[in-house]
This record gives structure tokens, C-alpha cells and sequence, in this order.
């Protein structure tokens, strides 16, 4: 197994609701001609490309092929890879293993995704449409509440069950969500590739309606337009094509758990709260690694946090801190960006979430902090020497890790 | 570095039809599970390798995955693992009335479900209580033959 590098990464110039000044195609070249311009590469310099979104967001199938032209990637080959929220960070595990094993030397990892153009309660129920639709044959009720099976409140409804398991189980109260939403959205404001950039306070937060307790309208994320993609390389390539200021991956690990969103027909027989793909899948990553301290050994953290209360619980489920330390943590400032551990300086999905590039931003923000090319204000001041990035998605069941390094393992 | 959007693109409206789908879905489990509430009684699914009994449940074992069909009853009474109280819909736009809507275990079942439980105040409601299904009073074999769930007083 070779030892491979991040070497660039290029963003769409913004992160935001509605870009209606592009297409899908022309918003995805935006990043690729990014990262070609901030690695000085040339499209002969990439030997294969992989690519991801989550389908049913824009209802187009084979996206990859419509962008190859976009992509510069005429001749190339072309894989397309969709694991949920963990797609981004997928694409580029992929893009890692296709350099580790040595088929390849340099690749380019494209994410991207244009909610815009869709309505994302719609994509999120084309996950479930044959369960929902055999419950709805059995007579379940989807409006009153009524009767058996019924999880309502779209995607907040869902994860606000997981938020409730959390607390009790860690002991964290409902005002630690506030507090780590205040964090995550005033580090976003520090980001000009975050979309929600506005400074925010406690009390802003606790101002917006609750929608399903403990969860808020104000600890939710939003849904973006946007695109990501990374480039990676060998050892040999990095000396040949790089001034050698680069972010190593050292780690990689991932894991799937039964869906555990109330499923009802099969049955719903895991804690939504319990996560354990994310102790298999960091565990891996760290033994990777070399590392056996986490919470000692690692500078940082970009956990993947569509609701404000996830920060803390993948804390302590990806071995960072023991379970009920986080809101701990959060207390004394150790999250903060010039904290111990500053957890999701960017802002996390929780300020930005084109959901596509969702879990592929976390390893390239790792990356830009480690080779400090991080345009904005939430350059983290103290080295990075040891990064944690995050991914997770699908029926609260995909968890995907990676660990950056300012050396090759 | 300010990004300037550029004009605006044209935009065509698209359809996706999901009727033209017909998915294949096994109703075994949860059929199993509404014939019975006819009767006022909730059935489930046990494996016979592991013990794990499922309500409603698939036909194979999801731990041991051989087939399973030993139907067992279970009581309509459980614990709850979590919950959540709806306030407002997704949007944000504030409900009428809230609703408490609590992950349960059945007592004797593995596998947890989701239902509504009424007549408790939301502030004094936690994980860890004890609930009781309330029946409709004519069942018809649908999920909505358990109206909701009620907290057992101690």
C-alpha cells in the first residue's frame, strides 16, 4: 500500500441556496477548475476521476456522464459512487484506494450537489418510498398522528429521536445543542465557502421555534448548491508535481449498521443514539494510523453534523472523549477554534450542506488546515499535525472516517 | 475576493412520477400484526435460533438470518427507549397542539416502534417510562386500531 497525499482541493467560489447563474455541470467545473488552479496540475496530469451525489436530490441519473466533458475527463475512467451523507468522503476513499493500490497516481475526487433544483423532502423520502408506501397500504396514518408506525417531522422528526437517546444517555442538556450551534455557526461566519455565515449567540439560537424537542429550527442544517473536489497522489507524484506542502492520509475506515430510523416493517432494533460503525469504522482509521490516544494524539476535528446535538455525540462515539465528556468539553472552550480541540472550525454541515460534498469538505478543510491554506478566518493557529475527518449518512447507518497528517504514515 | 453572482440561467421544469413505480415488498410481518389487532391483540415474529422477536418483523432473522415464523403474542405494554415532542413542522410554522411521539418496546419484543402517547405534559414526560396502548373501540385491522399510548400511572 502506497502512501498517498492530498495535494490541492478546489471549492465552487460560494456555498449558497440557489445558484441561478449556473447549471449542474457548469457549478461542478467551477471546483475542478479550482483545484487545478490552486495545484498548478493540467487535466493530463489525472489519471482516473471519482465522482458523487445523492441521487434523488435533482432526479437526473447518471450526472458523471453529463459532466465528463465539464470534468475534463474525455478518455478517463469514471466511477460514481452514493452512500447518503457519507458520498462525499466515499468518493474520496475511493479516489484513495484507487492511488494506495497502485492502478493509478494521481486522482481527482469530484462531490457536488444542487438542491435548488429539487425539493429535498422529496429526495430524503425517495430513500423510504417503498416502506412508506407498504405502510401506508396498512393503513398508516401520515398527517394526525394517529395509530401505529407514524415517525413524523421529515428528517428534524427523525433525528430528534437520536438527539433525545443522546442526552439521557450522556447527560448533556438541550441548552449544550444551543451552545454548540452558537460555536458552529460563528466559526461558518470566519468561512467564506460556508453558507450560513451570519454571527450567531445562544440566544439567537434558543429564539428559534422548536420544532420536534429537543431539536430546533435553529440547530438544523441547511440544504446548498455547490461542489467539491480533491485531487490526490503518491509519495512519487507529490515530489514530482508539489513543493511538498501537502496533507497525508493516514487513516481510513468505514461502516454500516442496520437502518435504525423507526424502519418499521423489518423492525427497528438499533439505538439511533447507539452509532457503533462509528467506533468499527474510527477504530480502524486510527489503527491505521498508529494512533492509541485520540483525544491526546489528534489536533482536530470536522465531524459531519446536520443537527447541532451530533458534534458532541460523535465526540465520544468515534473515541475522542469517554461518553458524557463532550458537553464537558464544550464548556471549558476545549471545542473552540483555539481550544484543545476545535471541532468543525468551518462551521460543519450545520452551516453548509450541499450534501454531496458534505463528507468530503470535512477531509478537505482537514487538509487545507494541515498545509494552512485555508482562504477565511478559522485557520486554526496551533500546528496540525494530526487531523479527524467524518462522514455519515443513509438510515443513520454509514459512517466513514479518515485521519490527515502532516507526514506520510 | 467578492463572488458576484452572475445572471440568471434558464430554468425548465422537470417531472418525476413515483406512481410508475411498483415495489415488491414482503407484508408478512406487518399483515401478521394488523390481523391480529382485529382482535385486540399485537403478534410478532420470535427466532428460534437467537430469541430475538420482532414486531412487526421481517421472515428472516436480521441477527441470524435463517427464516423465522414462530408467531408469538406480546403485551401491550412497554417501555419507552426515546422520544420526541413535535412542535412545529419542518418548516417551522408552529402546531396547534403538540405531540408527543415516543420510540417503544414492547415488553417481550426486541425490536421498537414508533406511536404517539397522549395525556402526559411533554416537560414531565422522560426516557425510561412505562406506556399502555389504547384501543380503538372497533378495530379493523389497521395500524390505526392502537389510537395511541398512554403513560401507567405508578
Amino acid at each position: 500500500m502506497r502512501n498517498v497525499a492530498v495535494i490541492g482541493v478546489g471549492y465552487t467560489p460560494v456555498f449558497v441556496s440557489k445558484r441561478r447563474d449556473v447549471n449542474i455541470v457548469e457549478m461542478i467545473s467551477e471546483s475542478v477548475d479550482a483545484a487545478f488552479q490552486n495545484t498548478g496540475l493540467t487535466p493530463d496530469d489525472i489519471d482516473a476521476v471519482t465522482f458523487g451525489n445523492m441521487q434523488t436530490f435533482e432526479g437526473l441519473n447518471l450526472p458523471h456522464l453529463w459532466a465528463s466533458d465539464h470534468m475534463r475527463a474525455i478518455d478517463k475512467p469514471i466511477i460514481r459512487i452514493s452512500t447518503g451523507g457519507t458520498t462525499g468522503m466515499s468518493v474520496l476513499q475511493a479516489a484513495y484506494y484507487y492511488v494506495a493500490s497502485g492502478m493509478y497516481d494521481v486522482v481527482m475526487a469530484v462531490s457536488w450537489e444542487k438542491q435548488s433544483e429539487g425539493d429535498s423532502q422529496v429526495g430524503l423520502s425517495g430513500i423510504v418510498l417503498p416502506e412508506a408506501m407498504t405502510m401506508v397500504a396498512h393503513g398508516m396514518d401520515l398527517f394526525t398522528g394517529k395509530g401505529i408506525g407514524f415517525g413524523g417531522g421529515g428528517s428534524t422528526g427523525a433525528a430528534s429521536y437520536q438527539a433525545m437517546s443522546y442526552l439521557h444517555h450522556s447527560g448533556a442538556e438541550p441548552e449544550h445543542i444551543d451552545k454548540m450551534a452558537a460555536l458552529e455557526r460563528s466559526n461558518a461566519a470566519l468561512n467564506p465557502y460556508a453558507h450560513l455565515r451570519k454571527k450567531t449567540t445562544v440566544e439567537d439560537i434558543q429564539a428559534t421555534p422548536m420544532v420536534a424537542f429537543p431539536l430546533r429550527f435553529g440547530h438544523t442544517c441547511p440544504t446548498s448548491d455547490g461542489a467539491t473536489t480533491c485531487i490526490v497522489a503518491s509519495q512519487e507524484m507529490v515530489d514530482k508535481l508539489t513543493d511538498g506542502n501537502v496533507a497525508w492520509i493516514t487513516g481510513v475506515g468505514s461502516a454500516t449498521s442496520d437502518p435504525c430510523t423507526a424502519n418499521f416493517l423489518e423492525g427497528q432494533i438499533t439505538d439511533p443514539a447507539e452509532q457503533k460503525p462509528a467506533k468499527i469504522a474510527s477504530e480502524k482509521a486510527y489503527r491505521m494510523a498508529g494512533i492509541e490516544n485520540p483525544g491526546r494524539e489528534l489536533d482536530m476535528s470536522e465531524m459531519y453534523n446536520g443537527f447541532a446535538h451530533q458534534s458532541l455525540m460523535w465526540l465520544e462515539k468515534l473515541g475522542v472523549c469517554r461518553e458524557g465528556e463532550a458537553h464537558k468539553m464544550l464548556d471549558r472552550g476545549a471545542l473552540d477554534i483555539g481550544g484543545e480541540m476545535p471541532t468543525n472550525a468551518s462551521g460543519g454541515v450545520f452551516s453548509t450542506n450541499a450534501i454531496g460534498t458534505s463528507a468530503m469538505n470535512r477531509p478537505a478543510e482537514c487538509a487545507l488546515q494541515i498545509m494552512r491554506k485555508i482562504e477565511g478566518e478559522h485557520q486554526i493557529p496551533k500546528k496540525i499535525k494530526k487531523a479527524l475527518a467524518h462522514g455519515w449518512g443513509g438510515m443513520f447507518q454509514y459512517v466513514t472516517v479518515m485521519v490527515l497528517a502532516d507526514e506520510p504514515g | 475576493m467578492e463572488f458576484k453572482m452572475g445572471p440568471e440561467t434558464r430554468q425548465v421544469q422537470g417531472t418525476w412520477d413515483a406512481s410508475t413505480y411498483k415495489f415488491r415488498m414482503d407484508g408478512t410481518g406487518v399483515r401478521l400484526l394488523t390481523e391480529g389487532m382485529k382482535d385486540k391483540k399485537i403478534k410478532g415474529i420470535r427466532c428460534s435460533e437467537c430469541g430475538m422477536v420482532y414486531v412487526p418483523g421481517p421472515t428472516y432473522c436480521r441477527k441470524c438470518f435463517v427464516d423465522i415464523d414462530e408467531v408469538v403474542e406480546l403485551k401491550d405494554t412497554g417501555t419507552v427507549m426515546s422520544y420526541t415532542v413535535e412542535m412545529a413542522d419542518v418548516r417551522g410554522n408552529p402546531r396547534d397542539e403538540f405531540l408527543i411521539s415516543a420510540m417503544i418496546k414492547l415488553d417481550g419484543a426486541d425490536s421498537w416502534f414508533v406511536s404517539s402517547v397522549k395525556g402526559v405534559d411533554w416537560q414531565e414526560f422522560k426516557v425510561g417510562m412505562r406506556v399502555k396502548a389504547v384501543w380503538v373501540d372497533e378495530p379493523a385491522g389497521s395500524l390505526t386500531d392502537i389510537d395511541h399510548f398512554e403513560v401507567i400511572p405508578e
